[in-house]
C-alpha cells in the first residue's frame, strides 16, 4: 500500500522542484520571482487550452508527447523512493529502463522531424547526439555498480543489505559517480550550460527547439515528463549520497526532501553561475562525465577489490 | 526429413516453372507466388516438427562415386530454416508486384528460377552433414546470389557490384575450402563431425580460417565490402533475403563449426566479441553517413551482424572460462538476434523497395512527407525502424537485452575478462545509441516532414501485394516483442546440444525472459492508458491546423528542412579518426551567388585501404608482368612445353 501511495506523492510533487530552480536562480539576480507552484499553474493553463497542429504533420506528431510521457512515468514506478520498494522490480531493469527512456527519445525526435521546420530537425541532430554520449556514461555507471556488488537495478541497488553507497569501502568511487551523473542531469534534462530552455533563440536550444509546435495538453505531457525525468535523476543522486535504511519511514522521507532540495537548488546555482556551452563544447562536457565514471571502473580492478 | 526433402522439391519445380512458361507473364508470376509459398511453409512446418521432437534422420547419397552428399537437421539446423522459411515466402510475394516489368520477361523468369535455387541452396547449407555437402550447398547459394544481384545487369553498377560480390564470395570460400582440406589433411574424412577429433592445436587455425570465409559472407568488418555495393544493385526483395537471410548463413558456419570443433579456448571467443564490436560501432557510423537508403541499410546489416557477434563472442568467452549464465545469456541472444534481424532487416528492405520503386529516388535528402502518401509502407517501416535500434517494447529489444545481460554477467571476474566484458556492453550502448539516431533520421527525412522533390510529392502505395508482407513482418516484430518467450525458448532449443548448459542457467534465463516481457507489457499497456488519457484532455476541444511555426520566418519551403547530411555530421565527425570524410563546397564567390553547392562523402576506411594499399600496388606488380601476355600463339605453346619439361621430374 505503501508504495502506491509514495508513486503518487511523486508523481504530484515533481513539478514542485523545477520551482526551486526557478526561486534559486532569482535569488542569484536579485529578482523576486516567480511563485513556488509555478510550474502547476503552467500545467492547468496548457491541459485548460486546445490544440494547433502544422498542416505538415501526421499522427507521429502527436504520438511523440504520449510515449515520452509514458517512458518517464515507467521508469518513476521502478524507482525506490526514499528506501520504499517500488512498484516493480527484476535483475536486469536498469537497462530495460534506459532503453524505454530512448523509445520516448525516438519519438520526440521523430516528431519534431515531422514538422519540416529546419530548427527543429537541428534541435534533434543534438539531441541524438549528445544523448549517445549520455547513455556511455550511464551504462558504464551500471557495469560499475554491478561491479561492486553484483546488482542490476534500482531496488537492488539502493535497498537491502548491500545497497551502493558512499558509506560502503568503495564509497570513494561513488563520488566519482555522482559528479558524472550530475552533469549526465544537465544534459539529459535540458539544463544549463548544455541547453538553455529559457533562451529567446531557436538556433541555441536543443531540446526547447524540438518542441515549438506543440501546444496545449501536449506540451503539457512533454513538460511533465521532462519534470518526472529531472525528479528521477536527482533522486538517484540522493540515493547514492545517502543510504535509506528499510522502516524509517517518515524520517528518511524527510531526509529524502531536503536532499532533493538541496540537488534543485545545485541546479538553480549551476545555472546562475555558468553560461551554455558553445555547442562544440558539450560533447567534451558530456565525455568528460565518461571519463571520471570509466576511471572508477578501471579502478575497481586493483584498488577497491 | 521426408517434409524437408518434399519442400525442397517443390521449391525445385517453383523455380523451374517460370523457365518454361514465362511468355504468360502474370500466369506465371502468380503459379511462380503460390507454389513457392507452399514450398516455404512446407519447410517451416518441417522445421516446427524438429523442435517437437520429430526424428530427422540423415539422408544421403553418393556423388562421383567418392563423395559422399549427407544432408541432417538438428535443432540448430531447424532454427535456422526459420528465417529462411519465414522470410523467403514474404520477399516471394511482395515480389509479384515488385517485378512487375512485362518487358524482360525471360529475365524475370530466370530471375524466379535463381531465387527459388538461393532457398534451397540456403536450407541444403543449414542441413549439410559431410564436407562435400556443405561445399556444394555454399557454393550454389553464391553462385545464384549473384545471379540475382546482376538481375539488372545491362546496368554498368550492377555489374560491378555483383563482381565485387562475386570476388569477395569466392574469396570467403576459397578460405572456407582451405579449412576443410585442413581438416581432412589430418582426420582424413569427409564427415563433418570428424572435425572434434583434430588435434587441439590445429581447430584454432581451422577455425580461423573458416571465420574468414563465413565472416566475409555474414559481413564482418573489415569484410563487409561487398554489402553496400551488392544491396543496391540488386532488387528489393533480393536485398531482403540476401541481408536478413543469407548473410546469416555466415552466422550459422561460424556456430556450427565452433560446436563442431568443440574446442574451448579463450582465443576464438576473444576474436569473435573483439570482430562484432568493431563491426557494430563502424557499421552504424558508416550508416550515417550514407545518404543512399538501400546502401544505409546495408550498413546497418553490418552492424547487426557486429551485435550478433558480440552476443556469441560473450557465449564463447562464457563456455571457455566456465560461466554458464553468460555463455546461454550470449549464445540465445546472439541466436534470437539472427532471427529478430532477417525480420526487421527485410521489413526495412522491402519498405525501402517500395519507396524506391514509387518514386523512383533513393537519395534520402530528396525524399519526404511519405507517410502520408504511403500509409501502410511507412507506419510499418516505422515499426522496424523502432526494432532496430532496439527499443523496446519491439523484437530488437529482447535480443539486445540477452546479450547485455549476459555481458554484465561476466563483470565479475577478474582482469580481461571484466574488460571485455566491459567493452562489449560499451560498444552495444554506442551501437545502440547511434542506430536510434540513424533511424530517426531515416524515418524523419524519408517518410515525415514535406516533399523535397516532385517525386516524393507524386508518390502512391504500393499494391497489397507489397504491403501485406511488409504488415506481416512488422506485426511479428511486436509479437516477439511483448511475448518474447516462446521464440526466447526456440532460440535456446537451437543451442542444445551444442554447449553444456546448466539447469540452473536455463531457469535464469526463463525468469529473465518473463521479466523483459513483464516490462515491454507495462510498457505498452501504460503507452495506451496515456493516450486514454490524451483523449480526454482532447474531449469536447476544437483541432485546428496552420503552418508550421518558422520561428518568425514568414516564407519557408520544403528545401529548407534539414538534411540527411547536416543530421549526420556532427556525429560522424565525432568518428574522424574512422572515416574519411570528403567536401566539395563551390563557395560563395559573389554578391548574388546563383547555385553554391555544397557536397560530403563518408568513405569506408576498408575499402579505402584496400584500394590504395592492396589492390593499387598489386596492379602496378602485375603491370610489370604483362609482358608475359603478348598474344603470340607460338610463344603460348611454348609456355606449355616448358612447363611440361619442368614438370617432368616430378612424376
Amino acid at each position: 500500500m505503501e508504495k502506491y501511495i509514495l508513486l503518487c506523492l511523486v508523481l504530484l510533487a515533481a513539478p514542485l522542484f523545477p520551482g526551486i530552480i526557478l526561486k534559486t536562480k532569482a535569488f542569484f539576480a536579485g529578482k523576486k520571482g516567480p511563485p513556488l507552484l509555478i510550474k502547476y499553474y503552467t500545467l492547468a493553463k496548457l491541459l485548460r487550452k486546445c490544440s494547433v497542429y502544422s498542416t505538415s504533420t501526421t499522427f507521429v506528431f502527436r504520438l511523440g508527447p504520449t510515449v515520452g510521457f509514458g517512458s518517464a512515468l515507467l521508469v518513476l514506478s521502478f524507482f525506490p523512493f526514499g528506501g520504499v520498494e517500488p512498484l516493480f522490480s527484476f535483475h536486469g531493469d536498469v537497462i530495460a529502463l534506459f532503453y524505454i527512456l530512448g523509445t520516448g527519445r525516438f519519438f520526440t525526435v521523430v516528431a519534431a522531424l515531422d514538422t519540416a521546420s529546419p530548427f527543429e530537425g537541428m534541435g534533434a541532430a543534438r539531441e541524438v547526439f549528445f544523448s549517445t554520449i549520455a547513455e556511455l556514461t550511464i551504462f558504464t555507471v551500471l557495469i560499475l555498480f554491478c561491479r561492486i556488488n553484483g546488482s542490476l537495478s534500482f531496488s537492488e541497488y539502493f535497498l537491502g543489505d548491500n545497497p551502493v553507497s558512499l558509506v560502503d569501502p568503495s564509497g570513494a568511487l561513488l563520488v566519482l559517480v555522482i559528479v558524472s551523473m550530475f552533469m549526465v542531469m544537465l544534459t539529459e534534462c535540458s539544463r544549463v550550460p548544455v541547453d538553455d530552455p529559457a533562451t529567446h533563440l531557436e538556433l541555441t536550444m536543443i531540446h526547447e527547439v524540438m518542441i515549438l509546435d506543440h501546444s496545449g495538453p501536449d506540451l503539457a505531457l512533454i513538460e511533465l515528463a521532462s519534470f518526472y525525468k529531472l525528479f528521477f535523476y536527482s533522486a538517484f543522486i540522493v540515493h547514492l549520497i545517502y543510504p535509506f535504511s528499510a522502516g524509517a519511514g517518515l524520517l528518511n522521507g524527510i531526509i529524502f526532501t531536503t536532499l532533493m532540495v538541496l540537488i534543485y537548488g545545485a541546479i538553480g546555482v549551476v545555472e546562475s553561475i555558468t553560461a551554455r556551452f558553445r555547442m562544440n563544447l558539450v560533447p567534451q562536457f558530456v565525455l568528460t562525465s565518461f571519463a571520471l565514471v570509466f576511471f572508477a571502473a578501471i579502478l575497481t580492478m586493483g584498488v577497491f577489490q | 526429413m521426408e517434409i524437408f526433402s518434399l519442400s525442397v522439391v517443390v521449391l525445385f519445380v517453383g523455380g523451374l516453372l517460370p523457365l518454361v512458361i514465362f511468355r504468360f507473364f502474370r500466369l506465371m508470376k502468380a503459379v511462380y507466388t503460390t507454389i513457392t509459398v507452399v514450398g516455404c511453409l512446407l519447410g517451416l512446418y518441417g522445421a516446427v516438427t524438429i523442435f517437437s521432437g520429430a526424428a530427422a534422420g540423415p539422408y544421403s547419397l553418393h556423388w562421383l562415386h567418392f563423395f559422399q552428399l549427407r544432408f541432417f537437421l538438428d535443432s540448430l539446423s531447424a532454427f535456422f530454416l526459420v528465417p529462411i522459411f519465414g522470410v523467403c515466402p514474404l520477399a516471394v510475394l511482395y515480389s509479384f508486384h515488385y517485378m512487375d516489368d512485362s518487358n524482360s520477361k525471360i529475365e524475370t523468369g530466370v530471375h524466379f528460377f535463381f531465387t527459388n535455387v538461393l532457398i534451397i541452396a540456403m536450407a541444403l547449407v543449414v542441413a549439410a552433414d559431410t564436407i562435400a555437402s556443405f561445399v556444394l550447398a555454399w557454393e550454389l547459394m553464391s553462385v545464384s546470389s549473384f545471379m540475382l544481384v546482376i538481375h539488372d545487369y545491362q546496368n554498368k553498377t550492377s555489374r560491378r557490384a555483383g563482381y565485387i560480390y562475386l570476388l569477395f564470395t569466392q574469396t570467403g570460400a576459397a578460405f572456407i575450402f582451405a579449412a576443410m582440406g585442413l581438416a581432412y589433411g589430418y582426420s582424413a574424412s569427409f564427415d563433418l563431425v570428424a572435425l572434434a577429433q583434430l588435434p587441439e592445436q590445429i581447430k584454432p587455425v581451422v577455425f580461423m580460417l573458416a571465420l574468414v570465409g563465413f565472416g566475409s559472407k555474414a559481413g564482418m568488418f573489415p569484410l563487409h565490402i561487398w554489402l553496400p555495393h551488392a544491396h543496391p544493385a540488386a532488387p528489393s526483395n533480393i536485398s531482403a533475403i540476401m541481408s536478413g537471410v543469407m548473410i546469416k548463413m555466415g552466422i550459422y558456419g561460424i556456430v556450427r563449426f565452433y560446436a563442431l570443433l568443440g574446442t574451448t579456448g579463450t582465443v576464438l571467443g576473444q576474436t569473435i566479441l573483439l570482430a562484432g564490436m568493431v563491426s557494430g560501432v563502424l557499421g552504424v557510423v558508416y550508416a550515417l553517413g550514407k545518404h543512399d537508403l538501400k546502401k544505409l541499410l546495408a550498413y546497418h546489416s553490418v552492424e547487426n551482424i557486429g551485435i550478433i557477434l558480440i552476443g556469441l563472442g560473450i557465449g564463447m568467452v562464457g563456455v571457455s572460462s566456465g560461466n554458464m549464465k553468460m555463455a546461454v545469456f550470449g549464445f540465445v541472444g546472439g541466436l534470437l538476434h539472427v532471427l529478430n534481424h532477417a525480420v526487421f532487416k527485410s521489413l526495412l528492405f522491402l519498405g525501402a523497395g517500395a519507396v524506391l520503386k514509387k518514386t523512383g529516388v533513393n537519395h534520402i535528402d530528396q525524399l519526404g512527407g511519405l507517410l502520408k502518401r504511403m500509409p501502410i509502407t511507412g507506419r510499418t517501416f516505422m515499426v522496424g525502424s523502432v526494432a532496430i535500434s532496439g527499443l523496446p517494447p519491439f523484437n530488437g529489444f529482447v535480443s539486445e537485452f540477452l546479450i547485455y545481460y549476459g555481458a554484465f554477467q561476466g563483470l565479475g571476474a577478474a582482469g580481461g575478462l571484466f574488460i571485455l566484458s566491459m567493452l562489449a556492453i560499451l560498444s552495444l550502448a554506442v551501437t545502440g545509441g547511434l542506430a536510434a539516431a540513424c533511424f530517426t533520421k531515416v524515418v524523419g527525412l524519408v517518410f515525415l516532414g514535406e516533399p523535397r522533390t516532385g517525386q516524393a510529392a507524386s508518390a502512391v502505395e504500393t499494391r497489397c501485394c507489397a504491403t501485406v508482407p511488409m504488415a506481416v513482418l512488422a506485426g511479428a516484430c511486436v509479437v516477439i516483442g511483448i511475448f518474447p518467450e516462446p521464440f526466447v525458448q526456440v532460440a535456446f532449443m537451437g543451442l542444445k546440444g551444442l554447449v553444456p548448459v546448466s539447469t540452473a542457467a536455463a531457469a535464469d534465463l526463463v525468469a529473465a525472459t518473463a521479466n523483459l516481457a513483464l516490462a515491454g507489457r507495462l510498457f505498452a499497456g501504460l503507452f495506451l492508458c496515456c493516450v486514454v488519457l490524451r483523449k480526454i484532455f482532447y474531449l469536447g476541444k476544437k483541432i485546428r491546423t496552420g503552418p508550421t511555426w518558422g520561428c518568425g520566418f514568414t516564407q519557408p519551403a520544403a528545401r529548407m528542412q534539414y538534411t540527411g547530411t547536416s543530421y549526420a555530421m556532427s556525429v560522424v565527425k565525432f568518428f574522424s579518426f574512422f572515416v574519411h570524410i570528403r567536401t566539395r563546397y563551390s563557395g560563395i564567390k559573389r554578391i548574388f551567388p546563383d547555385r553554391p553547392c555544397y557536397e560530403t562523402r563518408v568513405d569506408d576506411i576498408a575499402e579505402t585501404v584496400l584500394a590504395d594499399r592492396i589492390v593499387t600496388p598489386m596492379l602496378y606488380f602485375l603491370g610489370k608482368l604483362r609482358w608475359i601476355q603478348h598474344g603470340h600463339i607460338q610463344l603460348y605453346i611454348g609456355y606449355i612445353i616448358v612447363t611440361i619439361i619442368v614438370l617432368l621430374p616430378f612424376i
